[in-house]
């Protein structure tokens, strides 16, 4: 539970917030490289951390990311021309490049030096991994790109898809490292077990090894999960350990990354490995980018066009990137397949996530919760971000911008003896206690 | 003409106003039995009073009104599943019944006694006259259920509906008590008298045996003599029109604390209508519209035509929303309202709809300019406003603690001009004030 102060300040990311500062301090994703298709093409009207903001690329295929406005008299540059290598405003002609610098300012004397007075904001971007980021804090503290494992890894390897969501942005990522709520809301209570498999496999809720039905049983069967929470430069391992049928333990361990991603727990050796990150449009709505690689191999086409059409953590959306089933139509809702087969009666992991995530309301209110046990990763996912967002508005810069290195790390399920604690279990699985990998890509060693 | 403030007393009942308190102290119609057909189905979202609330029947037909939030985490319970006697959550799992309790918590280990400390807020529920009512205030002062004749005569004996309204439900109630506007907004120009018939087929007058002289009663007569009486559940409303001899055409409404009226129309014999207003926000509202009969049952016949929009009633769609509504300026044909009709729109539910949307979201009554045949509509203020102040200094309202007494009617009636409302009442009813209660075995 919060009180009303601590929630506004937890959830609310405009311009003069703490939260957004911190927010600042790191590199978002803009946009996907793909809705710039095209140099010279279309701008794309973007809305991050409540800026409206205007994305193009230039003849060079440099992307621009800009204040929308027109210096001159606001005119949106949307409506501009995109060519050679700046945009024009559509009103009177005055252009800019993707720096903010202007080019022309026709409406003054060419002799005039008014054009080199007039610039329009423009904030850094990199193109990487598919998406196109952008920083939005102060000029000196920009750091490095955070090196995820997406990004380090070949193109073929990956895919990234991005999703609109109806709430707040931090409740949507505390749905992500509350890993108990697998037992319930994305529970097939259906009776046949060949049904259940096929269900399962098909979503790919909790990976694609041969020991699914064994995971699924564990995962319904035991509803209260042990959490263990380890930090570490960038974040936090949270991990939770539910029963097997002997005395080993299934752990599953997924990761949170400064300030806005977060790691799956499912992925066992050989799988793929999953991650979203939240970027706020403005306090009761977000972009939810989410992402899939596999370290060793490229993703076949059977697994793109699954995770284009909606399976996994990825949603079925449209040519905008809205989800089919959303908020506005109650998500498809279907009573009767709720009363046999599936818990929520919504198809989709992701669809089930968005539904519950935004059924908290725009802005959870979080003076009225009653967290327990299980919700022990939220709390201090919660203490992490907030401390943070406090510390620098008393001048502490975030750590884990100045550690993009450490953002190579994997997150995932396995198997273990009773007696192992956390730590111990991650080593066993990836070889490092947080889960680091970067060395495999050329990275130092930790 | 009131004040701004007074203006907002009078319209706004959000949790915490004082027209909102005096709301709760009554038993408000949450929803139709009929939007919870089925036990464990799907539960409904409904908004009262500006709060957000879901409706469930459970395993054993019981409905629960509660809070839509789990307590755990805020989900949504609408997701959620109805099943074994209880709402559960689908986040997470924790399980409530209809009174809140909280019935599992599969989160904390079974001999954690945190599920026995855990409440989901469920107001009192009842469920009568087709209706489910609920009751939003303390839990102490609890009403009996306003004994109104439709839940006291056989259920084959009435109909209930509703219909969404896009208009704060102060100034809709308003239209209802002002009986004068029927000179107009419901007129007929049609001269041909079967056309004026086809044109007023959708008004409970049409049906009445002397339709024609009634109609032109109403026609010839803008300026009834209202009466208005107070009584322990409310307010009786008489409105006397010139006749073509020395009687007078009385017709005659009741309103009942806090929001609901009767139609003026009826004559012995003849079907009884009446509607209540439920604020689903300061802006909009459900019209509950029901009528009945008291010595036989509707005929299949009869109810088809209410199916398809009849006097109160408005034609609906699946959600009760009216097909005829602000976002289609009701289908206003201007033809149709040079040669056939007052406003060019079909139903006499949907002309009031109409013209109450168009004094705004709120009606500002800083700017308006009353007269005599408004004295019912400041009646009502009056009695309403001083309800809301007297529960304000600490008086309960009477009218709560007066179930027995919502057991009248309201109709029509032809009276020798010497007498006045309460002899014409006791000609017409038995009752100065219309109450019939000691029918039903009733005592006061």
């Amino acid at each position: 539970m919060l009180s009303h102060v601590d929630n506004e300040f937890l959830t609310q990311s405009g311009p003069a917030t703490a939260m957004g500062a911190l927010l600042r301090r790191f590199w978002m994703p803009a946009l996907l490289s793909a809705e710039l298709p095209e140099r010279d093409g279309p701008p794309r009207k973007t809305k991050i951390l409540g800026e409206d903001l205007l994305a193009f690329r230039d003849s060079n295929g440099r992307v621009g990311i800009v204040e929308p406005h027109c210096p001159h008299r606001g005119a949106n540059l949307f409506y501009g021309r995109n060519e050679e290598c700046g945009l024009r405003c559509a009103f009177h002609g005055w252009k800019f490049d993707v720096e903010g610098k202007c080019l022309d300012l026709p409406t003054s004397p060419p002799e005039s030096g008014y054009k080199d007075t007039v610039r329009l904001l423009a904030y850094p971007v990199r193109e990487w991994a598919d998406i196109v980021w952008v920083y939005m804090g102060p000029r000196e503290k920009m750091p490095e790109l955070p090196q995820l494992e997406l990004g380090l890894v070949p193109p073929a390897h990956r895919f990234v898809s991005k999703k609109w969501q109806d709430c707040n942005w931090v409740q949507s990522l505390e749905g992500a490292i509350d890993t108990a709520h697998f037992s319930f809301l994305h529970k097939i209570p259906s009776r046949d077990e060949g049904r259940k498999l096929e269900i399962l496999r098909q979503t790919s809720a909790i990976g694609a090894g041969t020991e699914l039905q064994d995971r699924a049983r564990w995962l319904t069967d035991d509803p209260r999960p042990k959490f263990s929470i380890h930090g570490h430069e960038t974040g936090l391992v949270i991990g939770a350990a539910r029963k097997t049928d002997s005395t080993d333990l299934y752990w599953r361990i997924a990761q949170f990354l400064m300030p806005n991603h977060a790691l799956v727990p499912v992925a066992f050796p050989g799988d793929v490995y999953h991650g979203q990150c939240w970027v706020p449009v403005d306090d009761v709505t977000c972009w939810i980018y989410t992402y899939s690689w596999v370290p060793d191999r490229p993703l076949t086409n059977t697994e793109r066009e699954r995770y284009a059409a909606g399976l996994s953590l990825h949603a079925a959306v449209d040519a905008d990137y809205l989800p089919i089933r959303n908020i506005r139509n109650d998500y498809m809702l279907d009573r009767t397949l709720q009363k046999n087969e599936s818990f929520t009666g919504i198809t989709g992991v992701s669809e089930q996530d968005a539904a519950i995530q935004d059924s908290q309301g725009p802005i959870q209110d979080r003076t009225k919760e009653h967290l327990g046990p299980t919700d022990l990763g939220i709390v201090e996912f919660r203490k992490l971000v907030m401390g943070a967002a406090r510390t620098l508005q008393s001048g502490g810069e975030p750590k884990a911008a100045q550690s993009a290195e450490q953002y190579a790390v994997r997150a995932g399920g396995w198997i273990a003896g009773p007696d192992k604690d956390l730590a111990a279990v991650m080593n066993e699985r990836f070889g490092d206690r947080h889960g680091y990998v970067g060395h495999e890509h050329g990275l130092a060693r930790r | 003409m009131l004040s701004r403030e007074d203006n907002e007393l009078l319209t706004h009942s959000g949790t915490g106003t004082p027209m909102g308190e005096l709301l709760r102290r009554f038993w408000m119609p949450a929803l139709l039995s009929a939007e919870l057909p089925e036990r464990d189905g799907p539960p409904k979202k409904i908004k009262i009073l500006g709060e957000d609330l879901l409706a469930f029947r459970d395993t054993n037909g019981r409905i629960g009104v509660v809070e839509p939030h789990c307590p755990h985490r805020g989900a949504n319970l609408y997701y959620g599943r109805n099943e074994e006697c209880g709402i559960r959550c689908a986040f997470h799992g924790w399980k409530f019944d209809v009174e809140g309790k909280c019935l599992d918590l599969p989160t904390s280990p079974p001999e954690s006694n945190y599920k026995d400390t855990i409440r989901l807020l469920a107001y009192p529920v009842r469920e009568w006259a087709d209706i489910v009512w609920v009751y939003m205030g303390p839990r102490e002062k609890v009403p009996e259920l306003p004994q109104l004749e439709i839940g006291l005569v056989p259920a084959s004996s009435r109909y209930v509906t509703k219909k969404w309204q896009d208009c704060n439900w102060v100034q809709s109630v308003e239209g209802a008590l002002d009986t004068s506007h029927f000179t107009f907004l419901h007129a007929v120009l049609a001269k041909d008298d079967a056309a004026a018939r086809a044109a007023m087929a959708k008004a409970a007058i049409a049906d009445q045996a002397q339709p024609d002289d009634r109609i032109r009663w109403i026609h010839n007569d803008p300026r009834p003599k209202f009466t208005v009486l107070g009584h322990d559940a409310g307010l009786l409303v008489g409105a006397a029109r010139k006749t073509d001899g020395p009687e007078l055409y009385w017709r005659i409404s009741q309103f009942l604390m806090p929001n609901h009226a009767y139609t003026p129309t009826a004559f012995p014999g003849e079907i009884y209508y009446g509607q209540c207003w439920v604020p689903v926000d300061d802006r909009s509202c459900w019209i509950y519209t029901y009528c009945w009969q008291p010595d036989r049952p509707f005929s299949n016949a009869e109810r088809a035509k209410f199916d398809g929009g009849f006097n109160v009633h408005a034609e609906v769609d699946a959600d009760y929303v009216p097909l005829r509504t602000k976002k289609n300026d009701y289908l206003l044909d201007r033809a149709m309202q040079k040669t056939t009709n007052f406003t060019g729109i079909v139903g006499v539910s949907e002309q009031d709809a109409a013209i109450q949307d168009s004094q705004g979201p709120i009606q500002d009554r800083t700017r308006e300019h009353l007269g005599p045949t408004d004295v019912a509509v400041v009646e009502f203020r009056k009695l309403l406003m001083s309800g809301a102040r007297g529960l304000q200094g600490g008086h309960e309202p009477k009218a709560a603690a007066s179930g027995k007494g919502y057991a009248v009617r309201a109709g029509g009636a032809v009276a020798a001009p010497a007498k006045d409302l309460e002899a014409v009442m006791v000609e017409r009813f038995g009752h100065a004030r219309g109450w019939v209660g000691g029918q039903y075995g009733l005592t006061r």
